[in-house]
């Protein structure tokens, strides 16, 4: 066995043993709650189905605790750490490079679980040994994908304690390693660095999103657990009432995941919107839809006895499809139509076997209870509220069909060998189909509100839903009319009237609520909130509008303009040279870099009729140049209260990538390349000197007595000419240092890029009493610029107030219903 | 009839319908040939020329990029986007165009491109360039 040079392997090691330790428990758990179920005379099964959850969720801590060593340590000599992390990383982003790839993603999942579990042995009571049985089952299946062991050949799972020389093979990729054994042996001091963390994912969002988003994921397991035992235990109808608060908790926790990473999205990504209906948006949202639909009539259900065999089936149905958009994010078959799936790591079968474990675990259950479950005999009542709160969830699965119908086309094609491709204007596809969905189930969560449970009085419904209706009506017609909304489709304008009226039906059940009946204050709050996203979504996305439309360089569009009205969204800004757009005077002034960002300085003034500025601020749009992935560029947006302004840098001239690196090895002949032949002046103390875009004074010369990090002897002489330079308004400092050593002159150049020069101080004249300064000038066509993109976003705050919103309201749902369950 | 039943065609009717309109307004994989009889866009799986000129000057017009593809079939055709260069767009293995031919040039409204990663051969990253944002 080789040996190799300061490799730290223990926390290896030790990571290892816990991600065995955690499935092996985990397994042991389910083995054990199964047996005590079937077994609930014999309490010691019970015993070690608790020990063996403990022992997991500790294993399952002690491999985090593993993990974060070894990034937060840049022990490179694990893949993981190599490449997801790097030195230059700050703690936060340390903190989420750990989940930046698939095994770090898992232990999220597997995490909660483990809490979950926790919570569920305490807070379970008699349903503790079936459902937990199968929260096991599934945390075991999870650790599979974290053992990463070789069995027959094959590896199960891919383990984050690999080390990079057995995932890379460096012989190969440096071959200096195949030919010198004894540089192989010592090849962890040429590893200086990791990879570092994918620039699109440096945002604090990315700290928060994935552990909120996977919370979500792993706690929808709860309600399908207790699916399953309530099937398993024939105790049809007790599991509900304790399932509507997990799966209240579940739709609000990855409801705001969701939300969460669209939100990254918008401040983060360069597509210009917080939605993009990308397969791996969808994926994360299917399984939601479904179970908001299922929380309803879970509550018609616990209100009327109707819809039992739906509720059961949409509980089984959302877990089911949480392991369905893990395949499809994770197994690498949505390769060319999504922008950021994970590629295949080899563990295609196995996600898919996951999912269909816990198919037909629920299949052959249902299939053997069929005849036992309990049916309602007689029909819902037409004008009854469970009837239609069951139409709007049989519609939010229809939603969810569609999502899954397109995001799926990859599947398709791999399994009926076709060739289908997703629709060319995907976004709009999704968005009109999306949106029919939407315009129903917006307006049940309205008309709902004017029904009660079992019979209504029919009179009294049809006049306040009409006089509802037309409040509503008149409403959206003010709001499309000042929004500009009633440009877009018919269908759009059709969903704000069922988003209002769903927010005005719920403000007076809320304010009824504030007067006694409390208790229903929790779903009015939410639907309101769900209404209000509706409204910013609909709007900001809708209305959206791009400044930035390019007025010069017709040369290339003539074909353009004559064939599609396509706007042309990017317009280049020179340095210092303002642009108009729309109401904004826009000029890029300047850089400022603190790598690995650098920042683009974006001036936005808004200048009145008497030439006064009323307004003025900076955006910085950032861009990296990675050495892996490119030029990678994040925009900044100014946000007010109504509305955000956006502002993005597609390209520029003045960043290249590799620039951090080079900088240093430049020749000093070289740099001069970059500037025009350089100029001669003669100048005093208070002379000026003119250039193309400015002036400079040099104010005084001074003997200098150190510079920088030379050390300066008595024997040497030092002197700097202090220059003050004026360009575009804007004034610089700088001192260009003339130096004596020991009979040779020197001279130590001072740059001042954002005027473009270089400045030298290269000979002093005492015979005239004046220095030479040498003066560099950028030439023009080597001024900076950049291309950008600026978009306006109408009043998105709505859709984020609503988000707060709608979480409050699931809150007070989750406790309300945790209250009805106190008696029991 | 029972009113679920009714219910149940509907909503069996409204699945059928989405599953037609997805199939309707689902596009093809194909050639620059097939794109010269075809009226709708469709996407083309292809390569980069990297012989020939890729042109992009912002400082001319920012929202004019042409390069020279391959189809898989090995046609070779002029593309032009309306939108600015998508970043290390030289060092694209594989592109995935989206639009239509005009003339004898393949206009693309979007560009979806892969990658090989500078560090690991076993992996692809993929990034995406859209030229127009989409209107709802």
């Amino acid at each position: 066995m080789d040996t190799f040079k300061g490799e730290h392997l223990l926390p290896g090691h030790l990571g290892q043993f816990f991600t065995i330790l955690a499935f092996g428990s985990a397994l042991f758990a389910a083995i054990s709650y199964y047996f005590a179920t079937i077994n609930p005379s014999d309490t010691s099964w019970k015993r070690l189905g608790r020990i063996g959850a403990y022992i997991n969720t500790a294993s399952v801590i002690g491999i985090g605790i593993c993990l974060y060593y070894i990034i937060l340590n840049h022990l490179f000599e694990y893949y993981y750490a190599w490449e997801h992390s790097s030195r230059a990383l700050p703690v936060h982003y340390i903190i989420s490079s750990f989940w930046d790839g698939q095994e770090g993603s898992f232990w999220l999942w597997t995490f909660w679980q483990g809490v979950l579990s926790c919570i569920l042995i305490w807070k379970a009571k008699s349903w503790e040994t079936p459902v937990m049985a199968v929260v096991s089952l599934s945390q075991a299946i999870v650790a599979t994908m974290l053992i990463g062991v070789d069995i027959f050949g094959q590896r199960i799972g891919t383990s984050p304690f690999i080390l990079l020389r057995e995932a890379i093979n460096l012989k190969e990729s440096a071959p200096i390693f195949a030919t010198n054994p004894a540089l192989y042996h010592n090849y962890l001091s040429y590893i200086k660095d990791g990879n570092g963390m994918n620039p699109l994912l440096q945002n604090y969002w990315m700290v928060i999103h994935p552990p909120t988003l996977f919370l979500g994921f792993a706690s929808m397991v709860v309600p399908f657990a207790y699916a399953i035992a309530g099937l398993w235990q024939k105790r049809y109808t007790e599991w509900i009432k304790p399932a509507i608060s997990y799966s209240l908790f579940a739709m609000m926790v990855l409801g705001t995941g969701i939300i969460m990473g669209a939100f990254w999205a918008y401040e983060s990504l360069s597509f210009g919107g917080f939605w993009a209906w990308d397969p791996v948006e969808n994926a994360s949202i299917i399984p939601w839809l479904i179970l908001v639909g299922a929380v309803h009539v879970m509550i018609v259900y616990k209100n009327t006895g109707h819809s039992y065999f739906t509720a059961t089936i949409l509980v089984l149905t959302s877990f089911v499809l949480v392991l369905y958009a893990s395949f499809l994010t994770r197994s690498g078959v949505l390769g060319d139509t999504s922008v950021h799936a994970f590629t295949d790591a080899g563990m295609f079968w196995h996600l898919v076997a996951d999912v269909v474990i816990f198919l037909i675990l629920a299949i052959v259950l249902l299939a053997i209870r069929w005849k036992e479950l309990p049916r309602t005999k007689k029909d819902e009542e037409t004008y009854s509220r469970e009837f239609w709160m069951f139409v709007g969830a049989i519609f939010l699965c229809l939603s969810c069909f569609h999502l899954v119908v397109v995001s799926s086309i990859p599947v398709w094609n791999l399994m009926f060998g076709t060739k289908v491709a997703p629709p060319s204007d995907p976004i709009r596809h999704y968005n009109i189909i999306q949106a029919s969905f939407a315009v129903v189930v917006t307006l049940l969560t309205g008309v709902t509100q004017f029904m009660k449970y079992k019979k209504t009085d029919i009179t009294k419904f049809f006049i306040t839903s009409a006089i509802y209706l037309i409040l509503a009506g008149v409403i959206t017609g003010v709001i499309i009319y000042v929004t500009g909304v009633y440009k877009l489709q018919f269908v759009f304008i059709l969903i704000m009237v069922g988003a209002v009226y769903s927010i005005l039906a719920n403000a007076k059940v809320f304010i009824e609520a504030l007067k006694g009946k409390v208790k229903l204050a929790g779903s009015a709050v939410a639907h309101i909130g769900f209404g209000l996203i509706m409204v910013g979504a609909l709007i900001s996305a809708g209305t959206s509008k791009v400044i930035s439309e390019n007025t010069s360089g017709d040369q290339f569009s003539s074909d353009f303009v004559k064939t599609k009205n396509n706007p042309k969204e990017n317009i280049i800004l020179y340095k210092n040279t303002p642009v108009q757009m729309g109401k904004y005077l826009v000029s890029y002034v300047g850089d400022s870099i603190s790598p690995p960002n650098h920042y683009f300085k974006v001036n936005y003034k808004v200048v009145d009729a008497n030439g006064k500025v009323t307004e003025e601020f900076m955006l910085k749009p950032n861009a990296q140049a990675n050495m892996k992935m490119g030029l990678i560029s994040s925009p900044d947006t100014k946000h007010y209260l109504f509305s955000d302004l956006y502002t993005h840098v597609n390209m520029s001239n003045a960043i290249t990538v590799g620039e951090g690196t080079a900088e240093a090895g430049h020749d000093e002949a070289d740099d001069d390349k970059n500037y025009e032949t350089p100029l001669v002046y003669e100048v005093s103390p208070g002379d000026t000197i003119r250039f193309r875009e400015g002036y400079m004074i040099l104010e005084s010369i001074a003997k200098k007595d150190h510079i920088s990090d030379i050390t300066l002897t008595d024997k040497d002489i030092a002197i700097g000419a202090k220059l003050h330079v004026v360009s575009h308004d804007k004034s610089y400092e700088a001192e260009p240092v003339y130096m004596i050593r020991s009979n040779n002159a020197f001279d130590f150049a001072r740059k001042v890029d954002d005027a473009g020069l270089k400045l030298r101080f290269t000979k002093v004249i005492p015979q005239k009493n004046k220095i030479e300064v040498t003066l560099y000038q950028q030439p023009e066509s080597a001024k900076k610029w950049i291309v950008m993109r600026a978009i306006k976003f109408p009043d998105i705050n709505f859709l984020w107030s609503g988000t707060i919103i709608m979480v409050i309201g699931i809150l007070l749902s989750i406790f309300r219903r945790n209250k009805e369950l106190k008696p029991e | 009839m029972k009113k679920s039943s009714i219910f149940g065609l509907v909503v069996i009717a409204i699945a059928i319908a989405v599953i037609i309109s997805v199939y309707s307004t689902s596009s093809t994989y194909g050639s620059f040939k097939d794109a010269k009889s075809a009226d709708s866009e469709l996407h083309i799986v292809g390569h980069l020329n990297k012989q020939k000129q890729l042109f992009y000057d912002a400082t001319k017009d920012a929202n004019y990029f042409s390069f020279y593809m391959k189809d898989n079939k090995g046609e070779e055709c002029k593309v032009v986007f309306t939108g600015s260069k998508p970043q290390d767009f030289e060092r694209s293995e594989q592109i995935v165009l989206t639009g239509q031919m005009h003339g004898n040039e393949f206009h693309a409204s979007k560009i979806l491109m892969k990658c090989p990663s500078k560090y690991t051969q076993d992996k692809v990253e993929i990034t995406e360039a859209k030229a127009k944002q989409a209107s709802i």
